[in-house]
């Protein structure tokens, strides 16, 4: 039997699942951005005046956990489909980030191969006065059983 | 188009970024795992990769997303990406060469807006990452 995708929808869209703290460290961000091949200074460079995380950076910050503690088993495997950042302010070295995740999204695409339940968790990201710096989206795809 | 642009005005609609040809290497990829995370069999040992059923070590996803931030950047060292949004196809292989090709989808130059689309292939021109990006310029 096929997931119910607007019942998941309705039960799950929107409600705060987790809450966990970074300490961005600088050296780690700047290893990230030498080994992708980033050449400006303010990405590389801690001693730079203008030094922060490139704005991918805080795809990285994501890997706890994924789903609601609550949210069914969909059968498949879940494979990661893709990554997305808002990025609103820079992500200074030293500056502690709380991390609020949340399911965004909660949709369907069918193919030759029967349906994929894609999930989309998005974890929004604010530093110590409460400015909101980024949201960091991962998406999950399972591909569906066929039904006996 | 010069190799590198400065200001939104410096855009034109359709100009192809220049071509970035990532650091895919197995000893590229390890140090990523050991400063920054993914650091796991499958990312930096082809024959542990090959006996989880994958042709070879895989590059993370969220490297090949920062090659892609890293592209943008080395054409518009004063961009800010605003929005990127990567879908990973494929997997992009350790060891294996690589280009990314981007092109200007959209310039809103009173915004200081620039939209595009950037796709990582492999040797065989087959499609593994794409992606698309708003970044934005000064206007001056």
């Amino acid at each position: 039997m096929e997931t119910d995708i607007e019942e998941l929808r309705s039960g799950f869209l929107n409600e705060e699942f987790d809450e966990v703290t970074f300490e961005i460290d600088g050296e780690r961000s700047a290893e990230y951005a030498l080994s992708c091949g980033e050449k400006a200074p303010r990405y590389t460079d801690p001693a730079h005046a203008d030094f922060q995380a490139p704005p991918t950076f805080v795809s990285t910050l994501v890997g706890g956990r994924s789903l609601p503690a609550d949210f069914p088993r969909l059968g498949g495997v879940g494979m990661d489909a893709g990554k997305g950042v808002e990025w609103m302010a820079p992500i200074r070295a030293g500056v502690t980030l709380t991390g609020k995740s949340h399911l965004h999204d909660i949709y369907t695409k069918t193919g030759r191969s029967g349906r994929m339940i894609f999930l989309v968790t998005r974890m929004e990201l604010f530093d110590e006065e409460g400015v909101h710096v980024a949201n960091a989206d991962t998406r999950t795809v399972i591909r569906e059983r066929p039904s006996e | 188009m010069s190799e590198t642009v400065t200001t939104v005005s410096d855009v034109e609609f359709g100009a192809e970024i220049p071509t970035f040809a990532p650091d895919t290497s197995l000893e590229n990829v390890k140090r990523f795992g050991k400063f920054v995370g993914w650091g796991g069999p499958r990312f930096t040992d082809h024959e542990a990769a090959r006996k989880e059923g994958f042709p070879g070590a895989l590059v993370p996803g969220v490297m090949s997303q920062g090659f892609l931030g890293a592209m943008i950047h080395r054409w518009a060292p004063s961009a800010e990406i605003v929005a990127i949004d990567t879908v990973f196809r494929a997997p992009v292989l350790v060891d294996e060469p690589h280009q990314i090709v981007g092109v200007v989808t959209d310039v809103d130059e009173e915004a200081g807006s620039v939209e595009i689309d950037i796709t990582i292939t492999n040797e065989a021109e087959e499609t593994r990452v794409f992606g698309t990006a708003t970044v934005k310029l000064p206007t001056g």
